[in-house]
């Protein structure tokens, strides 16, 4: 489709039909890419604006809440994130060098890098499904009780009662019809002391990950604070590193392509841009988890 | 007139050259072009389709409110027919009606480059405006949606169980084409201005597209992930803006408004930049306070970010938030006058030629000017708890989307016709259509202020206990009746120009700018010959027009310079 | 085509693998410095006797100056900011800058009370519960 019918008279790359120069085309796709990043930067801003506002308002409870999620996994998917950041521009600079070999071995790790992430994000909404973590309807925050945890109020914050999973907090937010469609799931009878569901059994893929992570593993916690601005924070916590990881699938897809096209000596890759552009997209990546990191896994008290 | 037409004897058949339109005919070259004037064509006939759907909306709406307790519809049906009319007109018709038509024609001309940046993104927006057109539409036919165009939680996300999970995510991809189709015209006009063709040299059309994109960029996302949260709520359950939870469905209302008011000047940016264009042709004059023209659209742009509480004044929303959203949206009025101002300055003294695309844009400076003014009522907090919810708001986007965004993109359309198609419309037809389209806009609509003044709540189609209303509903519904006549003759003698009608000159107008002075009509796919160097003044009306200033030699490329890359 | 003969067109600049190590171990020990301070640093604010609101608050801009630390030296060295054109310096910062228009809402969070609603009745079948066969003659 794209003809390149302009060639030029110096012993750069061919420009494409609607260009002049080679430069001119370069800085075009550079500044295309960052005008997308900009809509994406806005993007998840949205969300992070969400975010700020409900942890402003229930930061109390956003702290109990945070107590679910498995900072050690977190720590490590941080980690992956930052070292393929730094592979996809080693990748870039050696495209740049022309350095084909190199350039095709920073992008593999840099692809590996993104399955390990995604291998992580699959054990931890493993553990919050086998939790009964997940926010939709059925949600029954304070029912479920892992681990052997004992009922009881944690320092002068929180306290579970056992019927039906009321929560008073001493920091005096309220709960407001917390009794809601989740007794008939799980057959709860309040008054005799009876403990909600055990974690669910895992299929066995997750069971194979467990294995995997046993190192960074974390036991299933008490379940602290309102229900309802557990089911808030964990709403925000699936939708924000529900939409990252679909862009790092969609970084898997793209950073695949490259390799294939590079491989294939594809005509659309004539010069090192389009390793820059996935390169800076696959940073933004990163740029969304160096946030999402310390706003969800590192809440203070 | 002073018309010096180039090269071209008039009246004399064209040469039958090759053009963007005969350089091929099969099916598979027009769905698979790459070609930024077939892409644009394409979504004319898209966006017309969809003007076409909300259309009948309007007039199910108008129909059904001409007795007080209605003629045809039920409640629930009234609903999805305005929630229909204004899904359809704001997201597939008005926010890139003309961007992605006359925008996606002109940029890459105008600025004298062979293409858009990205000719292959340009299409991808295209086929995402189409997927999601279909999936919209699909959803109107499986049973509509009944939440309004704006979607509010919690009737959306809780309450209502129409079709708006997959309405939203039509909504959805759409937004992404916008997407495409902005960042493409800000890598265009950053970086492929022909030689010579500096910023204060570029046509008003290309500021005004410019201010619209960066708008584009900044707001689409946010308004896109926030009707993506209510899918995500209504599908599995999670709950961000429910009030149950703690969550705050004002929220939604903010992050909404925080693209939605921007989008009224994505809706109405484009069309001050074709009536800055208009205007000048059509009065022989050079525009009055260029400079101020194209900042003032920045202004817009940057400005109209900060206003969007005033659609919030009575949503429980703080009164301190208040007074400042309506302290700037004041502000955000004056850029906009500006433009006025000279507009009227540029008429005056200048030769006015009262060709169909003139009627239009005088049309627009009448009606735009109402609907901004009108407006100030509306930014006012005191007078707005009165009067929003009424049929006072309606007449005023009204008179600023219809009488604005909408009669500019005709007489664009009328303007630059020949350029696309290469051939003229009647012009006594063209004339008689836009003063029909001016006398229904104003009957349709100005009864709608004194409902609104009244207490006619909009969204209402029963008003029994008011019965005296019924003049002014019945005025709006034969005002609406000849509009719709008013658009009904376009398509039939443009349709039918496209086969019967003169063949037109390069520039049948006299008018200034490269694609009247250096291309044919229609262009070739390369849209120039020769790659265009810019010597001249932009809007140049006292020089003859000369495709000589733009020849020459191509500058001396210095060191990767041979373009304007600012 | 990096014979780089355009020195003054920036977009062909390479970034030495030096520099992009460094910035890795830099990243590396701010992500350590992240988590230390989310595990440690409390206990240490709170036997210094200070309120728990002012802890919260220093752990609050503790962890976002870290991260937008973190996210400064991503964007200025991998994604090459530092040596762009100013244009494309003006599109990465105009995003972060954008997306602060947003704080604008706290002038309304911040001045009412944002209380849950008691008694929100969690589904009914339509959103027209009305019977338009009631209208009176
Ligand atoms: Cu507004």
């Amino acid at each position: 489709m794209s003809d390149h019918t302009h060639h030029h008279d110096d012993e750069h790359d061919p420009v494409y039909f609607q260009y002049e120069q080679i430069d001119q085309q370069q800085e075009t796709y550079v500044l295309g890419m960052w005008s997308f990043l900009v809509t994406e930067v806005l993007f998840f801003g949205a969300l992070f604006m969400l975010y700020i506002i409900y942890r402003w308002k229930f930061q109390d409870d956003f702290y109990l809440v945070h107590e679910q999620l498995n900072w050690k996994l977190g720590g490590l998917n941080t980690a992956v994130l930052l070292f393929s950041s730094f592979m996809v521009a080693a990748a870039v600079h050696y495209a740049q060098k022309k350095r084909k070999t190199q350039q095709l071995i920073c992008l593999g790790i840099t692809l590996l890098c993104a399955f390990m992430f995604m291998m992580v994000k699959t054990k931890e909404y493993g553990d919050k499904w086998s939790h009964h973590l997940i926010p939709n309807k059925a949600f029954s925050y304070g029912e479920h009780h892992g681990g052997g945890g004992e009922l009881g109020g944690q320092g002068e914050h929180a306290a579970v009662l056992p019927n039906g999973g009321k929560i008073t907090l001493a920091s005096g937010a309220t709960n407001m019809g917390g009794e809601g469609a989740s007794h008939d799931e799980f057959q709860y009878h309040p008054g005799n002391g009876t403990i909600a569901p055990q974690p669910r059994e895992k299929p066995a893929f997750l069971k194979f990950l467990d294995g995997v992570f046993a190192p960074l593993d974390m036991p299933e916690k008490e379940q602290h604070g309102s229900p309802e601005h557990a089911r808030l924070f964990l709403s925000l916590y699936f939708l924000m590193t529900g939409l990252h990881g679909v862009h790092v699938l969609v970084g898997i897809i793209v950073i695949s392509a490259l390799m294939i096209l590079t491989i294939k000596k594809a005509p659309t890759i004539t010069d090192y841009i389009p390793t820059e552009m996935v390169g800076l997209y696959w940073h933004f990546v990163d740029l969304v988890w160096i946030f999402l990191y310390p706003l969800f896994y590192l809440i203070p008290k | 007139m002073s018309s010096t037409v180039v090269e071209t004897t008039p009246k004399v058949e064209p040469q039958v050259e090759k053009n963007y339109l005969n350089a091929d005919h099969t099916i598979k070259s027009w769905l698979l072009t790459t070609d930024h004037k077939r892409i644009a064509v394409l979504y004319l006939i898209s966006v017309t389709v969809m003007f076409f759907f909300g259309s009948v909306a309007a007039a199910l709406i108008r129909y059904e409110l001409t007795a007080p307790r209605g003629l045809l519809l039920s409640s629930e049906a009234f609903n999805k027919t305005f929630s229909a009319h204004g899904v359809f007109m704001v997201f597939f018709f008005l926010v890139l009606a003309i961007p992605a038509t006359l925008g996606n024609f002109l940029v890459p001309i105008q600025i004298g480059a062979r293409d858009l940046a990205f000719p292959r993104l340009n299409l991808l927006s295209w086929y995402l405006y189409t997927i999601a057109a279909v999936l919209v539409l699909i959803s109107m036919f499986m049973g509509g949606v009944d939440a309004g165009w704006t979607f509010y939680t919690p009737l959306s996300s809780t309450y209502s169980n129409t079709q708006i999970t997959l309405c939203l995510v039509g909504i959805f991809i759409s937004g992404f084409s916008s997407i495409a189709t902005g960042v493409n015209f800000v890598a265009t006009i950053h970086k492929m201005r022909a030689p010579g063709m500096t910023w204060f040299k570029l046509p008003l059309m290309i500021w005004s597209t410019y201010a619209t994109s960066v708008i584009v960029l900044l707001g689409t996302p946010v308004v896109a992930i926030t009707l993506f949260l209510v899918v995500v709520e209504r599908a599995f359950g999670f709950g961000i803006f429910s009030p149950e939870l703690g969550g705050d469905p004002v929220l939604f209302q903010h992050l909404f408004w925080f693209y939605s008011h921007p989008a009224v000047y994505i809706m109405i940016l484009p069309a001050m930049g074709i009536i800055s264009e208009l205007i000048t042709c059509f009065s022989r004059r050079e525009i009055f306070g260029y400079k101020f023209v194209a900042f003032s659209s920045m202004a817009i742009a940057g400005i109209g970010f900060l206003v969007w509480g005033h659609h919030m004044f009575i949503s429980s929303q703080s009164v301190y938030q208040g007074i400042i959203f309506s302290l700037i949206s004041f502000i955000v009025a004056v850029p906009s006058a500006v433009k006025v101002f000279n507009w009227s300055l540029t008429l005056m003294k200048g030769s006015v030629h009262f060709s169909t695309p003139m009627i239009y844009a005088l049309g627009f400076l009448g009606l735009f000017v109402i609907g901004g003014l009108t407006g100030l009522y509306l930014a006012s907090v005191d007078t707005d708890v009165h009067l929003t919810g009424t049929y006072f708001i309606v007449a005023h986007f009204h008179y600023v989307m219809v009488g604005g965004t909408i009669m500019a993109f005709l007489g664009g359309i009328h303007f630059w016709w020949p350029k696309m198609f290469g051939r003229m419309y009647s012009e006594f037809w063209g004339k008689l259509s836009a003063i029909i389209v001016f006398v229904g806009f104003n009957f349709t609509f100005f009864p709608q202020f004194i409902l609104g003044y009244l207490g006619m709540p909009r969204r209402y189609h029963l008003y029994y206990f008011a019965p005296e209303w019924q003049v002014y509903h019945i005025m709006s519904t034969l005002g609406s009746s000849i509009l719709g006549i008013g658009f009904v003759l376009p398509a039939i003698y443009l349709t039918h120009s496209l086969v019967k009608g003169r063949k037109a000159e390069a520039n049948p107008w006299d008018a200034r700018g490269l694609e009247w002075e250096y291309t044919s009509s229609p262009p070739i796919t390369e849209n120039f010959a020769k790659t265009p160097v810019f010597r001249g003044k932009v809007y140049d009306y006292d020089a003859v027009a000369d495709a000589a200033k733009y020849e020459g030699e191509i500058e001396p490329v210095i060191e990767g310079k041979g373009r304007t890359n600012v | 085509m990096a014979t780089a003969q355009h020195d003054h067109s920036h977009s062909h600049h390479i970034i030495p693998m030096p520099v992009l190590i460094g910035n890795l171990v830099l990243l590396g020990f701010l992500m350590g410095a992240t988590i230390w301070a989310a595990q440690s640093l409390p206990a240490m604010l709170h036997s210094s006797g200070l309120p728990d609101a002012q802890i919260s608050l220093i752990m609050n801009i503790v962890a976002l100056t870290i991260a937008f630390l973190k996210a400064g030296f991503v964007i200025a060295i991998f994604m090459g900011v530092k040596y762009t054109t100013k244009l494309v310096k003006l599109y990465a910062i105009g995003g972060f800058v954008w997306f602060c228009l947003m704080f604008i809402m706290f002038a309304d969070y911040a001045t009412r009370p944002m209380e849950p609603v008691h008694g929100w009745e969690p589904e009914i079948p339509s959103a027209l519960p009305r019977n338009t066969s009631e209208i009176p003659d």
